[in-house]
């Protein structure tokens, strides 16, 4: 499958892997430059399918300015095989692995991490244990606790409880418990396994602070102003040696918005960012 | 920094894509019952969209409906965790 027309090329393709097939589009570079590469990691679960249209722009923008660009389905999500249930933390890791071996096979130049959300999070984890060495990450609106993201997404059970006062109060905790006896929860139409959940409530932003990796932080809100704790965190890695330009953009929060929105501002912001890293 | 109660609204409305429909920054502006879009699993991003902007974390238990009823009361609620 290939687009047509004048909208940019990419291609679609499967690599094997463990457990089966991987989905990847890669957009290639073009024109005459060619300034790097560039490996997307999406955010975790409906978060992915909000964020699709986003991903998709950038790494058309990203594709103009001489980068090439490859976007993979972890496992269990999107296109790629296996259940989210049986998704593990270290597979995931091992996509990575997978996709960035053969990004360097078919893209020259340095080669960047671009994660949103999760994302942005598995980017870190990834670019600290990986042997190959990255120019430097990209981060979209990461989370700041594994912790914190996990109780969101719990509480997306408890929606209708929580208001009515029915809920003994202890909700989050309770459905916490079930996973601790190691079993799989249903949340929002995705299976959650008690090993992925407790992989997610260990990470935390500050914490994964990379040595001598340079990071672009972006923060999309209505303010176009960092928030406070982002700010705080940002604080946290430069206190620990650890340089990050956080940028805010002006708009929606795209990644968890009802309706499917953009924000090209974003976009300008980003691809600006990564043409100045090489300069 | 913007007054708490400005951060506050300009949380509301992004989480629940308002596009400025909550109007002038007003304590008085009533919130659940009022907004439409404000429903339970709402009720939820908006939690989220709070703890991830001012970096604090709700308990389950300090959820309750009264908290949402103006935007005054949330921002109260707000300033109480800012504090704690």
């Amino acid at each position: 499958m290939s687009s047509t027309g004048s909208q940019a090329p990419f291609q679609a393709l499967f690599l094997p892997a463990t457990g089966g097939e991987r989905f990847c589009v890669f957009h290639p570079a073009r024109g005459e430059a060619r300034r790097g590469s560039v490996l997307y990691l999406h955010p975790f679960a409906e978060e992915m399918n909000k964020s699709r249209r986003m991903a998709a722009s950038q790494a058309r923008s990203f594709a103009a300015r001489g980068y090439s660009v490859l976007q993979i389905d972890l496992y269990g999500c999107g296109d790629s095989s296996g259940d989210f249930g049986d998704a593990r933390w270290d597979l995931w890791n091992d996509d990575i692995a997978l996709a960035a071996h053969w990004l360097a096979r078919h893209a020259e130049g340095p080669m960047h991490l671009w994660g949103l959300r999760l994302g942005a999070l598995l980017a870190l984890d990834h670019a600290r244990q990986a042997g190959r060495s990255f120019a430097g990450v990209l981060l979209w609106q990461p989370l700041t606790s594994g912790a914190q993201f996990m109780t969101q997404f719990l509480r997306m059970r408890l929606a209708g409880e929580m208001l009515s006062g029915a809920a003994p109060g202890n909700g989050t905790d309770r459905l916490r418990a079930e996973l601790a006896a190691g079993r799989t929860l249903e949340v929002a139409g995705y299976e959650l396994a008690p090993k992925l959940a407790s992989a997610i409530e260990r990470l935390d932003l500050v914490r994964l602070a990379p040595k001598e990796l340079p990071a672009h932080w972006f923060e999309v809100n209505l303010e176009g102003k960092p928030s406070p704790a982002l700010g705080r965190a940002a604080q946290a890695w430069r206190a620990a040696g650890t340089e990050v330009d956080l940028h805010a953009v002006h708009g929606e929060p795209f990644w968890s918005s009802v309706e499917i929105s953009e924000c090209p501002g974003l976009i300008a912001a980003t691809s600006d960012a990564l043409a100045l890293t090489h300069a | 920094m913007n007054a708490v109660i400005e951060q506050v609204r300009t949380v509301v409305d992004s989480a629940l894509q308002l596009r400025g429909r909550l109007g002038a920054c007003d304590a008085a502006t009533p919130l659940l019952g009022a907004i439409p879009e404000l429903d339970s699993m709402a009720v939820v991003s908006l939690i989220t969209a709070l703890e991830e902007h001012f970096g604090f974390t709700v308990a389950d238990d300090e959820i309750e409906a009264a908290t949402f009823a103006t935007l005054g009361s949330l921002t109260r609620f707000v300033r109480q965790k800012l504090d704690a």
